[in-house]
């Protein structure tokens, strides 16, 4: 019975090492092949609407949402204290250190990387992607790259726009609702701030794109088993980069505020 | 002469079942292989290791003296330019119209201009018998029409060797003829090598000048369609005359009802 238990505990180990490993291997084959031609803009460019464009009313729609409540929350906490004064400062600072980053990163691991893992799935289970390789074309390249530049370029734009959203967002709920003056909100929300953090979020959001579109298109690469297998690639990617997500994000936290 | 294609002591086992084992065969150069074996008898596992696609647990493939599994992944791909796959189910990329596919390789590996490259796909098009379809999506096209336009596409970079797994696996008998007829047409009007991979005999003594019947992992004949039709070997014969009875199946055959008894009683003649 323990030699059992053991042994399977042994095969997981061995399987989650397995699996780090080609995802490492896969990885940095993707970055290898950034560089390499031929340069496929148009399928570049459609990846860049795919992932950004098409993403904007998504991240807005969640911004909005996230940042009012947010400004709820603090309004109503900071009341019990009569320092309703720095719910918008506390408000600046939390919407772009942390909530515009996790958020959109959480938003596009759902709604990018999940599609990534179902289209590239579908090709693999479809033999489109063992054409790639009889075509002479290396799958990596051909489907990775644009997906990995995209995210990578549009993750940080997005978590912009998710800021200048959150922005308004609080603004319409301390300034509309809880009678804050304009002139104060809008002065007090930058007041914690430094361009730093500014910089931090876009670093997040860069790590959290390129998170999303390696997990998704690896899952996806990986997917076996025909429709189970393309089932689960997509659950199985929105899990893995949530996760990776939100732990890079405390390492992240920590080692760019020191 | 040296063969185009040389499959040597070709061994693959997927855990404990053995699909392939000391497989040995040669293709010469404008020669048309036809490989033929039941269902499950490994012919779609030997044509991936042709290409490249799986690796063999021993043994090697070579194409024009060059092994396949000694080559790094720039190697292959330039040893692949010269190879086209056609698949069973085509694999076009169904994010892709007809032309885009066709055209694919061409506009990845060459240097042609977009007119020349249309040029081209008319050209392969023409060759599949398929016209005026270039804008369709693969979704759009019929199980044989996707079949041809998948040979469109393996031939647009003009290959020397042209490998078809299961080609008219699924088609009406009609169709059928069609395909063999267009692979007969690309191996006359290319002169290329061809190993194509069927289960229907008919087809197989069409387009083939040798033909090999995989079974149980082995080749156990690799002769010209004449010979293969009088070859006296039980499983062959069983083979052709596509009969339950005999030592082709490894589990025992289900009994044989007559007709008459198996006629539903609700049915009125």
């Amino acid at each position: 019975m323990p030699t059992n238990l053991l042994d399977r505990l042994g095969q997981r180990v061995l399987q989650s090492l397995t699996q780090a490993g080609d995802f490492a291997v896969i990885s940095s084959r993707a970055f290898a092949a950034a560089f390499k031609r031929p340069f496929d803009t148009p399928n570049l460019m459609h990846q860049f609407q795919a992932v950004g464009v098409n993403s904007i009313p998504v991240i807005v729609l969640t911004s909005v949402a996230i940042s009012m409540v947010f400004a709820v929350q603090l309004s109503f906490g900071f009341r019990q204290f009569q320092a309703e004064g720095l719910a918008s400062q506390v408000q600046g600072l939390a919407i772009v250190r942390e909530l515009a980053p996790v958020i959109t990163g959480l938003m596009m691991a759902g709604r990018v990387g999940s599609a990534m893992a179902a289209e590239l799935g579908t090709m693999q289970v479809t033999e489109q992607i063992d054409a790639l390789e009889c075509l002479a074309t290396d799958p990596i390249h051909f489907l990775f790259v644009p997906r990995l530049l995209a995210s990578m370029v549009m993750l940080p734009l997005l978590t912009g726009i998710s800021i200048y959203v959150g922005f308004w967002g609080g603004y319409a709920l301390l300034v509309g609702v809880v009678g804050q003056s304009s002139v104060v909100y809008s002065t007090e929300f930058y007041k914690l701030l430094a361009f730093r953090d500014v910089g931090i979020a876009l670093t997040k959001a860069l790590v959290f794109g390129i998170i999303i579109a390696l997990v998704g298109c690896w899952r996806g690469y990986r997917t076996q088993g025909g429709a189970e297998g393309v089932g689960n690639a997509p659950t199985s990617s929105v899990v893995t980069s949530s996760l990776w997500i939100l732990v890079s994000d405390f390492f992240l936290t920590k080692l760019l505020l020191v | 002469m040296e063969p185009v294609i040389d499959v040597v002591n070709l061994s693959k086992a997927f855990g404990p079942k053995v699909v392939l084992a000391n497989v040995t065969f040669a293709v010469q150069e404008g020669e048309s292989l036809a490989v033929m074996g039941g269902s499950g008898s490994g012919k779609t596992v030997l044509l991936r290791t042709i290409m490249g696609l799986l690796a063999p647990d021993s043994g090697h493939v070579s194409i024009e003296g060059k092994i396949i599994q000694e080559l790094d992944r720039q190697e292959l791909f330039e040893v692949r330019k010269k190879i086209g796959m056609c698949f069973q189910m085509a694999a076009l990329f169904d994010s892709m119209s007809v032309a885009e596919n066709i055209g694919f390789a061409l506009k990845r590996h060459t240097p042609m201009t977009e007119a020349e490259i249309a040029g081209r796909v008319d050209e392969c098009l023409t060759l599949v018998g398929l016209k005026d379809c270039q804008k369709l999506r693969p979704a759009e096209l019929s199980g044989g029409m996707k079949r041809r336009v998948g040979f469109a596409r393996a031939i647009a970079l003009k290959p020397q060797i042209l490998l078809f797994d299961e080609p008219t696996t699924g088609l009406d008998p009609v169709m059928t003829d069609v395909i063999s007829r267009v692979i007969l047409d690309l191996k006359h009007q290319l002169g290329v090598t061809t190993v194509t991979i069927t289960h229907d005999l008919k087809s197989a003594f069409e387009i083939a000048d040798r033909i090999a019947l995989l079974f149980r992992g082995e080749i156990i004949a690799c002769q010209p369609p004449e010979e293969f039709k009088a070859n006296p070997d039980p499983v062959i014969q069983q083979f052709l005359r596509g009969d339950a009875e005999g030592p082709f199946l490894t589990d025992p055959a289900p009994p044989k009802r007559s007709t008459k008894s198996s006629a539903s009683p609700l049915l009125v003649p």
